[in-house]
């Protein structure tokens, strides 16, 4: 809870720093803050404490989450300093904005109160169409912002809709109410918890909802589309499955079978679109798609290593797309595009940066000793122990997609030569974090036991 | 001392090391490997010295270390060690392993560019493949045996020849296509068998080999017949992991990857290729396919002699018609490959043994032919058939290894392979009157694959190597064409010795194999018939 | 109280028609707004039969107050992409291509 507190004050603090002009404090009192936060979160460990009459519940899940958004906000933080500068004068509004939407993931991971889901939501979302709008004069920008925010918003009629129909079914708001109430029969249950599934998977991309995600990651700056894809993609599913396993877990009978459905769709959707894709920006926006595909096969398996599953996946899925998004910044501004050509001969200007791709790429492709493969091992494993033979068989083929079109950029980066490359200059906090993310990636990816026995 | 994890991350050590020397100690590169490639044959020998022969099938030189151990709730514990130790089967392939690299080694010294990226994924990949061969938990040997592959895969894309991209996917997604899937059968294994001890999953192989560990009920348990997707579920486990393994070994029509990534690849990829990546596929039929599901393995046997002698027959056919002499090998390789399909099929020791004595025959020999081709390519940068005449007027001693080479390929007596291919051949006939497994005609088809090769190789000397000296390059080649410098003796030269001895004393080998073959073949066709029984399949594929 | 549910349907439908075949970012807003005062309405109606937390009126007013703040950074976008081309029919802001 401390952690909540401080991370919306510091939002507060840094749009006030900014108002009187303190550029060069922004960075240093923003990371201070995060730290902080995630210091503060750690200490609430095992305390289970409730807050607000029941409206929130910090119990390990909502610890682990929280951390795990608090730090790598902390590490795209590392990579942002002189990249809004760039873009815009209004700096502070970019950090400012940032915490407020992790402040709304942390709510996202840590309801225990549909109010507080649909609040969370609401303050992560809106601080999204700002950042992904954010650069004015472009009109990649602008559309981006207005699609994400006409999807976005109808996302949350959904959401509501769906949130008041399992009020009247069950009477309560309550987590625990709901579970205990024992309405799953009914129709408004029923149709309840379809909308609600449609609203997440809005904001989740899950196909067929995902079309909005191709286009706003590539029509926003690159550092608030990494942010999308990992912050918001992490809250996202922590509250899809905090939400279907602490409210809905007894009627998984009757939403199973969707889960399936959207699976499939999204993994094929996802990977098969990824195959065609010659701009890295935008195969990297449907490979993420067909990532909440595999997250998905997770969340199927209610039970208590769904969520430990998840946050494997997630930790992984993070930590390689900060690397890959961060790269990609690197090489689109270099080299003025993001297109895949682009990428040729890296290897040879930029050894250590071709390096933390190629692995990045591994570790989102599942290949072994990376964190991704040991996510990807896990969540199949847990999916196979619930009997799901055959979607496990299509993940596996849509995995082996997968890697067709990862390596595609490492083929660019070595096999390929670019005559009038010129090495790409590094700013110590790019290095500073890629080394850290590669130094996690081989962790995780080495003795992956590190995180999965958190949960 | 540990001496099995100290041959797999020696080169991991000399791996760091040259990452961290500047490249202006580019020099040195090719020393530091060289150097790891000794230590490792090095301690290849003290292994080899050290095996206990009389030991029957026991695992030697264990060691268990636990690596990944997480609480899963209500799915209990999943435990992942790192499980090592050899046997009377791992241990040949070890030491060749051992032996390759050196040679491979050697024949890095082509090598000009990116010489640092080059020899540190040239010892990743050798650390993982002496991983592979000795790994007893089937998690770390899934690991890595996926390591292996990255290495490779950019080892063939960046120094291979023109189409090396093509051929690098081609191979890299062929390749992972089969252990992608075999990693699903991995899980289920792991959900179907119990740790006699603990009572914990494991994911031990020797446990799961042996039938009692298997959870009553579980989806791959030998007692009922399970059914996944309406196949039975033993069979489709075999089928799978044999699937992963086939394409490495490579049978027909799996192997359409290898004369590509063989024709593109360095010659030192292709030694390993040849010499030890292909061993691989061997050793996980036998030791994973064959070893975890005796039953369904008895079941196809039938059907995998016939696969054997597909490749025997297919892979001579081809080799007979390649102009090039790399794309030649290649197709030979996969005609040799062939007889190990056919001696495991066999469920003989005569053709278990055959068939392993083939696999470390087969790892010399091929990696002596690939030099050799090397050695040509890198004078002339040529090797079509076509554009070389006499050269053995004009490369005495080049014509001389050539000739051991090929003479011993085609199974001449008094070279390994012969023995190898006459014990195959032997097994595979007795197999009828023994078990019923395999009918005669497939071993007179083997033999058939033995003339055709005799063929293929005899015409290739007689095109290549006699008759009036021309060369389509005229009096250049000439110049170019010397005959054969110091540090090609170095290879060629054991690597014949080393094909002679085990022709003329191939107790050599048998001493350090035969006695665990011969144990395992039995319990693994004993085991495999009981379940066999009890599981009743209803159709049977022998036809 | 099935009047209630009937309304809020009919007033989610009529949104969910709006938002697919208007062409004007703002009445696909408005179609936006029809879906949330539906829902709100539910949550409304449904909060009769919770008397002692009212826990239903609420969210209705949380549910407010974010669909008004969502209405202005909506409001703000559509001016901007308004300056930028003119035109703000969702379907011919098409600069990106799948």
């Amino acid at each position: 809870m401390t952690s909540l507190i401080i991370v919306s004050v510091l939002a507060v603090a840094v749009l006030y720093l900014g108002l009187f002009k303190y550029k060069t404090a922004l960075l240093p009192v923003s990371v201070t803050g995060l730290l902080a936060a995630a210091a503060m979160a750690a200490m609430d460990w095992d305390l289970e404490k409730m807050y607000f009459s029941e409206m929130m519940l910090f119990d390990n899940y909502a610890v682990a989450f929280s951390i795990l958004l608090i730090l790598t906000t902390l590490l795209i933080f590392g990579l942002s300093r002189n990249y809004f500068e760039k873009i815009s004068n209004n700096v502070a509004e970019y950090y400012a904005l940032m915490l407020f939407a992790l402040a709304g993931g942390v709510v996202m991971v840590s309801f225990h109160n549909l109010a507080m889901l649909f609040i969370g939501i609401e303050i992560l979302s809106i601080s999204l169409y700002v950042l992904a709008g954010i650069r004015r004069k472009d009109p990649a920008s602008n559309e981006a912002s207005l699609k994400y925010f006409l999807m976005g918003a109808f996302a949350t009629g959904f959401l509501l809709f769906g949130t008041a129909l399992i009020y009247g079914a069950t009477g309560s708001f309550n987590l625990a109410a709901i579970a205990s109430s024992g309405a799953f029969e009914s129709a408004l249950f029923r149709a309840g918890v379809l909308l609600m599934m449609v609203g997440l998977s809005f904001k989740v991309s899950v196909a067929p909802f995902h079309t909005w995600t191709p286009d706003v990651y590539e029509g926003s700056p690159g550092l608030i589309a990494m942010f999308m894809a990992t912050v918001v993609k992490t809250a996202g599913f922590a509250a899809f499955l905090r939400l279907f396993l602490m409210a809905f877990a007894e009627a998984s009978a009757f939403w199973a079978i969707t889960v399936a459905i959207l699976c499939i769709l999204t993994l094929f959707a996802g990977n098969i679109t990824a195959v065609f894709q010659d701009r890295f920006k935008r195969l990297l926006a449907w490979s993420s798609v067909s990532h909440a595909g595999y997250l998905l096969l997770a969340i199927l398996a209610v039970g208590f290593s769904a969520s430990s599953a998840v946050l494997v996946y997630t930790i992984a899925y993070s930590l390689a797309s900060v690397a890959a998004f961060g790269i990609m910044i690197l090489v689109s501004r270099a080299r003025g595009n993001d297109h895949l050509d682009s990428f040729n001969g890296l290897a040879r200007t930029n050894p250590f940066l071709a390096f933390t791709l190629t692995l990045a790429v591994c570790s989102l492709a599942g290949i072994p000793l990376t964190a991704g493969f040991f996510g990807k091992f896990y969540v199949f494993k847990v999916a196979l122990a619930q009997g799901y033979t055959w979607l496990v068989v299509l993940a596996v083929i849509n995995a082996m997609i997968g890697i067709y079109y990862y390596f595609k950029v490492i083929i660019a980066m070595y096999m390929k030569e670019n005559a009038n490359a010129v090495a790409i200059q590094l700013n110590p906090g790019f290095r500073l974090v890629l080394s850290i993310v590669v130094f996690l990636i081989f962790l995780f990816g080495i003795f992956p036991g590190l995180i999965a026995n958190i949960l | 001392m540990s001496w099995i994890s100290t041959i797999i991350f020696l080169p991991v050590v000399f791996l760091v090391i040259i990452l961290l020397l500047p490249s202006r100690f580019r020099e040195w590169y090719r020393y530091i490997t060289l150097g790891t490639a000794i230590l490792q044959a090095g301690i290849a020998c003290i292994i080899y010295l050290r095996f206990d022969q009389a030991g029957s099938d026991g695992f030697q030189f264990l060691e268990k270390v636990p690596w990944i151990h997480l609480s899963l709730g209500n799915l209990g514990r999943l435990e992942i060690d790192y499980f090592l130790g050899v046997d009377g089967l791992s241990a040949p392939l070890l030491i060749l392993s051992a032996v390759v690299m050196v040679a491979a080694a050697i024949s890095s010294w082509e090598i000009k560019e990116n010489m640092k990226g080059y020899f540190a994924l040239f010892l990743l990949m050798d650390a993982a493949i002496m991983g592979v061969f000795c790994a007893l938990d089937f998690f770390l040997f899934y690991v890595f045996y996926e390591l292996m592959l990255l290495p490779l895969y950019f080892l063939i894309g960046m120094w291979g020849g023109p189409r090396r991209e093509y051929a690098a996917l081609k191979f890299f997604l062929y390749t992972l296509f089969g252990s992608v899937f075999m990693l699903l059968v991995i899980v289920g294994l792991y959900f179907s068998v119990t740790d006699p001890v603990s009572g914990a999953y494991t994911f031990n192989m020797l446990h799961m080999m042996d039938a009692a560990n298997f959870v009553p009920g579980a989806v791959f348990s030998p007692e009922v017949v399970q059914t996944i997707l309406g196949v039975p579920a033993r069979l489709l486990g075999f089928a799978v992991i044999f699937i992963a393994f086939a394409i490495k070994v490579p049978v027909v029509p799996l192997h359409t990857w290898l004369p590509d990534a063989h024709v593109e690849a360095p010659t030192p990829i292709s030694i390993i290729l040849a010499g030890l990546l292909l061993k691989i596929g061997g050793y996980g039929i036998l030791r994973i396919c064959f070893g975890i599901f005796p039953d369904s393995a008895l079941y196809f046997s039938w059907f995998i002699g016939m696969l054997g002698v597909i490749s025997i027959l297919y892979g001579a056919l081809n080799a007979l018609a390649m102009k090039d002499l790399k794309k030649l090998i290649a197709y030979s390789s996969v005609s040799h490959m062939g007889f190990v399909l056919l001696g495991f099929a066999s469920f003989t020791t005569e053709g278990t043994s055959g068939a392993l004595l083939q696999m470390v025959s087969h790892g010399i020999l091929s990696t002596m032919l690939f030099f050799l081709v090397g050695v040509l390519y890198n004078r002339v940068h040529d090797r079509f058939i076509p554009n070389f005449r006499g050269l053995a007027s004009h490369m005495p001693h080049y014509t001389a290894f050539v000739m051991v080479a090929f003479f011993a390929s085609l199974g001449l007596p008094g070279f390994s392979a012969f023995i190898a291919e006459a014990f195959t051949l032997i097994g595979t006939f007795n197999s009828q009157s023994v078990n019923g497994l395999l009918p005669r005609w497939m071993a007179i088809a083997g033999s058939l694959g033995i003339l055709l090769s005799a063929a293929y190789f005899l015409w290739t000397l007689q095109r290549m190597f006699f008759g009036t000296t021309r060369f389509r390059g005229g009096e250049a080649w000439s110049k170019q064409l010397i005959d054969l410098r110091p540090h090609e003796w170095a290879v060629l030269l054991p690597m014949a010795l080393l094909t002679l001895m085990l022709g003329i004393f191939p107790s050599l080998f048998f001493d350090l194999s035969n006695s665990a073959l011969a144990n395992m073949v039995q319990e693994l066709f004993e085991t495999g018939k009981r379940h066999l029984d009890s599981l009743q399949y209803t159709n049977n594929l022998r036809f | 109280m099935s009047h209630f549910l009937i309304v809020g349907a009919a007033l989610f439908s009529i949104g969910l028609y709006t938002v697919f075949s208007r062409k004007n970012a703002i009445l696909v807003l408005i179609g936006i707004e029809f879906m949330l005062n539906a829902a709100i309405l539910n949550l409304v109606a449904f909060g009769r039969y919770d008397r002692i937390d009212n826990e239903g009126q609420v969210f209705a007013i949380f549910a407010i107050v974010l669909a008004a703040a969502t209405v202005a950074v909506a409001l703000a976008i559509i001016i901007n992409v308004y300056k930028q081309y003119k035109t703000i029919d969702p379907d011919k802001i098409k600069d990106m291509k799948y």
